[in-house]
């Protein structure tokens, strides 16, 4: 070696690297360039006219593979798609029948984060990392948000899904009316501190009732949110963990009843004192129709109401059930009390292991899911898949949907940082169930001691039912997420 | 006027009131169900509560047939009216041999009736099991087989107690007569049994038309039936009201004609023909 | 009546010949899943467990001492005897009222018969809907007759779940009374009701004397058929409650619709499953014994 420092050796040397260097970073480059592509070509060529099924969240959810994902894979492929769209709640039961049959009938898979542990162990779920590293999909997996590529992608250590939906629950308010003079000053005068879309959930109950006492009279309450039971209970799981509650000790005994599970309970239903009368029943489109008409100030719900919201529909006849928005550019975006929303359901692509044609059903996802085409459909406007990716966030055309849509996108990267995972465990729905119960009676009027008590009885009872070691060692690694609690 | 056509008119008049006042109250849902394919998303939502739409444009059923939707209507139909023939045609012949032969004797009745005391949502499991091996999942004949069983029954019990209700002094003459068995049932015992007929059939159909659980499991997407197609327009971040209510519109026009052609089976001021015992 | 001892084949076997194809289908779709669902009960079959081991008795023990399933049957018993005898009484009213001839009674009872076509998925949740205390119009009329805004929580308040259920049910399923007891009354013979009225006798004797034991064997029929679709009631309390708040108004196909396809708790359910069999059997075998003694 001590030779080639000398000139020829030395400069072919030199040659030598800057070239490897030079193909090594060109690899990547187009590597992470082209994941779509590569996924494209590869799929041209084992495809030929084979059909893929794909499960997918019946409704307006189906039209992103139904008229444009779809139709867009095949002309670059050749593979023929076919969607099978099933009733959000039917999902799992379908999916888990289906697997249980062996009837293999499903290539491809929407998945809810928070059942993967329950597929996984049923061994409903394929496992990806081979195909990953096959075509080269690492890079581009780690630019998806921190917040879903670290929690909503592997389990156990392994690769099941693919993160490709940013829910979040955010903070909506209206803008204007946080700006009126005569509030902000009345605000200032009772509170001593300034009108402002609260941080704490404290500020929130004084806000709220604020409002509503003034402007109840013109048609508006202080908030509303989506109370009914399915919506609350992940609003509750956001809220209890915020304010420092654990789900379970360090011997996995549940610890929802703790003074701060009381606690929030009871300002839950305090809270709907001073929010529309029947708001124990509001569900999704409820709560929008109640803030798209102005009759609310603000409301915390899934990113799709910033986009309806703000008139982004196009014409698009999909969305007529919208109601029309009468609030477009007066809406505020911020993150929820307390800075950590709840990453609330979501969606990953999975491939079924009973699928007759893995490989290429693994190729759509990953097209679905790369950069490049993941762009175009979080912003077809009637796609419900919201932003996910870093790159979506500063996408300069979503930027340019509509005047406000930086602050907007602003707030869906800061939830990305913050957020909060459901909980996920094994036979996850139980615990999710004796919850939901509990906030049904909540909304009945039991006493919230009571209540949360039954449902850590219920919860205990379950986790000895599974196993307390079994459950045990899945909720510590769900645990160890970073999106587990608040940090 | 005499006064028992006088008593006649006011009570004629009373049952009239009577009549009306109860359509309302009943329509009162189906009317509201209805509108809701007219109004806009805001008046569905509205505060309070709008009674009718501003306005009637048919722009959702357009979509509903545009898309294709519309076409599970047209499965439901092909499934409901295949399975309740079926059901009717074996239910039928059935019930006349436990009604006038006592065949089986009261276990066989027995029998029959207890499978309509299983839970549904208990056996769509196992029946989906037996279908993939068969492979009979999302097929017309296997939805249709199923709903032929799940009916049959319903019709065999129903029409048992109808037939038992017509005296066999007719069908005795008429094997007497020189009438085979098989043209005693269908030519003299039928026209009996209209009314039973009309009734059971309506609901039979009814019964195959409306079940969720099993198109639900059974089916994916050849065969989707309308109340499987309904259920997409439920959604955990959206709820497709109009075409929820489109969808209901077309699929409860059917039964209505249907019904109102064959209500003259039911009700009196026909002559059934011949006089009964 | 007796057959023929010297007849064909096909006439000596006619009325097994009829009953053949019935009993055919029905053994083909029927006897599998009953098979299935004994053996599974003895399994251990849940979401994370497949092992097809016997586990004896265990899913049995595991039924009587679980307090939500007997709740659920309570409820349901609850449901079913509210909602029967109204449904059995309203829809023999009705059809009473339009036995006779009357203008436009072709389009009344069409219009009758619409509630029970709406799918009951629908049903519930447009009578959600009608029960919204925001966008629906039933508090909306309940106010006009008060005088002032009524706040009444029809699928939240404790009590007025029930309420809220039975009308619904009530309402989708008079019109099946209605509709068979009309058939029924229809073809009660005339002239026995024409001759008691000659002898004197009033209305309300002729109707328990001759028209009620006339249409007796359609009535038992349907108030079983009737019975039996209350005691797996799911869609309208699904819609209206999920079997909220709590598990107050969770019904029996609620409850297993909860184990069995949201938890798979496959074994289990079908030990529920054939434990609800069992009861409605000897129930329904009981009641029937009873109507036959009767006549």
């Amino acid at each position: 070696m001590k030779n080639c420092f000398a000139s020829m050796c030395w400069k072919g040397l030199r040659a030598g690297f800057v070239i490897a260097g030079m193909t090594l970073a060109w690899a990547g480059v187009a590597h992470a360039q082209s994941a779509a592509k590569t996924a494209a070509d590869a799929a041209k060529k084992i495809c030929a006219g084979k059909t893929i099924t794909i499960v997918w969240e019946a409704g307006l959810q189906s039209l992103d593979p139904l008229n444009f994902s779809g139709p867009l894979w095949e002309k670059e492929t050749g593979c023929k798609i076919k969607v099978v769209e099933v009733p959000t709640a039917e999902m799992f039961t379908k999916i888990m029948q289906d697997y249980r049959a062996g009837s293999g009938a499903y290539d491809a898979l929407n998945v809810v984060p928070s059942w993967m542990p329950d597929l996984v162990q049923a061994g409903a779920l394929e496992q990806l990392d081979n195909y990953v590293d096959k075509y080269g999909y690492r890079a581009e997996l780690q630019k998806i948000a921190p917040t879903y590529r670290d929690n909503q992608m592997k389990v156990n250590g392994k690769i099941y899904g693919f993160p490709d939906d940013g829910d979040v629950f955010i903070m909506y308010y209206r803008k204007d009316i946080f700006a009126r003079d005569d509030l902000k000053k009345a605000f200032q005068a009772k509170y001593n501190y300034p009108l402002a879309p609260p941080k704490t959930w404290k500020q929130f109950d004084e806000v709220g009732s604020f409002l509503t006492d003034n402007l109840k009279k013109e048609g508006t309450y202080g908030a509303s949110f989506f109370r009914e039971a399915p919506y609350a209970m992940l609003m509750f799981q956001e809220r209890f963990r915020v304010e420092g509650g654990k789900f379970f000790d360090a011997n996995m005994k549940a610890t929802v009843n703790s003074p701060i599970g009381v606690r929030v309970f009871t300002e839950m239903r305090n809270e709907n004192r001073f929010m529309p009368p029947g708001v124990e029943k509001f569900g999704f489109v409820e709560n929008l129709a109640t803030f798209l008409k102005g009759e609310s100030a603000m409301t915390i719900s899934w990113p799709p109401y910033g986009r309806f919201a703000a008139g982004y529909l196009g014409s698009e006849k999909a969305l007529d059930w919208v109601p029309k928005s009468t609030i477009a550019g007066k809406v505020g975006y911020a993150l929820p009390p307390g800075g950590h929303p709840q990453l609330a359901l979501g969606f990953a692509l999975s491939v079924a292991t009973h699928s007759k044609n893995k490989e290429a059903a693994y190729l759509f996802i990953q097209w679905l899911n790369s950069e490049e085409i993941s762009t175009k459909r979080v912003q077809l406007p009637y796609t419900l898949r919201d932003p996910f990716r870093d790159s979506h966030y500063t996408d300069p055309v979503y930027l340019g949907l509509w005047p406000d849509a930086k602050d907007y996108l602003a707030a869906l990267k800061a939830a990305s940082q913050t957020g909060l995972l459901d909980l996920s465990l094994i036979q996850t729905d139980t615990y999710e169930e004796a919850l939901r119960q509990g906030v049904g009676r909540l909304w009945a009027g039991e006493d919230p001691k009571t209540i949360l008590d039954d449902v850590a009885k219920q919860w205990d009872a379950t986790t000895a039912k599974i196993g307390v070691d079994k459950q045990k060692a899945v909720y510590n690694a769900w645990a160890a997420k970073s999106g587990a609690y608040p940090k | 006027m005499t006064p028992l056509a006088g008593r006649h008119r006011v009570r004629l008049c009373l049952r009239l009131v009577a009549a009306v006042a109860l359509t309302l109250i009943f329509m009162f849902p189906i009317y509201w169900l209805y509108m809701i394919s007219f109004k806009t998303a805001s008046e569905i939502y509205a505060f309070p509560p709008k009674w009718y739409p501003s306005s009637f444009n048919f722009d959702t059923y357009r979509v509903l047939f545009r898309d294709g939707d519309a076409a599970t209507v047209g499965n439901s139909l092909i499934v409901a009216f295949c399975s309740t023939a079926l059901a009717m045609f074996l239910g039928f012949i059935c019930a006349y041999s436990l009604a006038r032969f006592s065949t089986g004797g009261k276990h066989l009745a027995n029998w029959i009736i207890s499978q309509r005391m299983i839970p549904p949502i208990a056996v769509v499991f196992p029946i989906f099991l037996l279908y993939v091996w068969f492979g009979l999942v999302d097929t017309y004949v296997g939805v249709i087989l199923l709903y032929t069983a799940f009916n049959l029954p319903y019709v065999i019990w129903m029409m048992r107690s109808y037939i038992l209700d017509v005296p066999r002094a007719l069908e005795e003459s008429a094997l007497v007569d020189g009438y085979t068995r098989w043209q005693v049932l269908w030519k003299v015992l039928l026209p009996m049994c209209r009314a039973g007929l009309a009734a059971t059939t309506i609901f039979t159909f009814v019964f195959a038309w409306n079940d969720f659980i099993f198109a639900l499991v059974l089916t994916r997407t050849e065969v989707a039936t309308y109340t499987v197609q309904i259920t997409h327009y439920f959604g955990g971040q959206s709820n497709f009201w109009a075409k929820i209510s489109a969808m209901s519109v077309l699929g409860t026009l059917p039964i209505f004609v249907v019904t109102a052609f064959m209500q003259r089976y039911f009700v009196r001021g026909i002559s059934l023909g011949a006089v009964k015992g | 009546m007796r057959s023929g001892q010297r007849g064909t084949f096909r006439e000596r076997n006619f009325k097994y010949l009829l009953v053949g194809p019935a009993i055919f289908v029905l053994l083909l779709i029927g006897v599998f899943p009953l098979v299935y669902l004994l053996m599974v009960s003895f399994q251990g079959i849940t979401m994370t467990e497949t092992s097809t081991d016997f586990i004896g008795f265990a899913n049995y023990r595991q039924l009587f001492s679980d307090a939500r399933l007997w709740q659920a049957l309570l409820h349901t018993v609850i449901i079913t005897a509210i909602a029967l005898p109204i449904e059995l009484v309203l829809g023999l009213a009705m059809a009473q009222l339009f036995l006779d001839r009357l203008p436009g009674r072709a389009i009344f009872i069409a219009l009758l018969v619409l509630p029970v076509v709406v799918s009951p998925i629908v049903s519930g949740a447009t009578w959600a809907l009608l029960f919204n205390h925001r966008f629906g119009p039933i508090n909306q009329i309940i106010g006009w007759f008060m005088g002032r805004e009524t706040i009444l929580l029809w699928t939240i308040n404790p009590n007025l779940v029930y309420p809220a259920i039975i009308t619904a049910e009530i309402w989708q399923w008079t019109p099946f009374m209605f509709l068979l007891l009309l058939a029924a009354l229809g073809s009660v013979d005339r002239s026995q009701i024409e001759a008691a009225a000659i002898d004197g006798a009033g209305w309300w004797r002729t109707f328990f004397r001759i028209v009620l034991p006339a249409i007796a064997p359609v009535m038992t029929v349907a108030v079983l058929i009737r019975g039996l679709d209350l005691f797996r009631l799911f869609d309208i309390v699904w819609a209206l409650t999920q079997g909220g708040p709590g598990t107050l108004t969770e019904t029996i196909s609620v409850f297993t619709y909860i184990k069995g396809f949201r938890q798979f708790e496959t074994s289990y359910t079908a030990a529920v499953a054939l434990l609800v069999i069992v009861l409605l059997s000897t129930l329904v075998m009981y009641l029937l014994r009873r109507v036959e003694l009767a006549r």
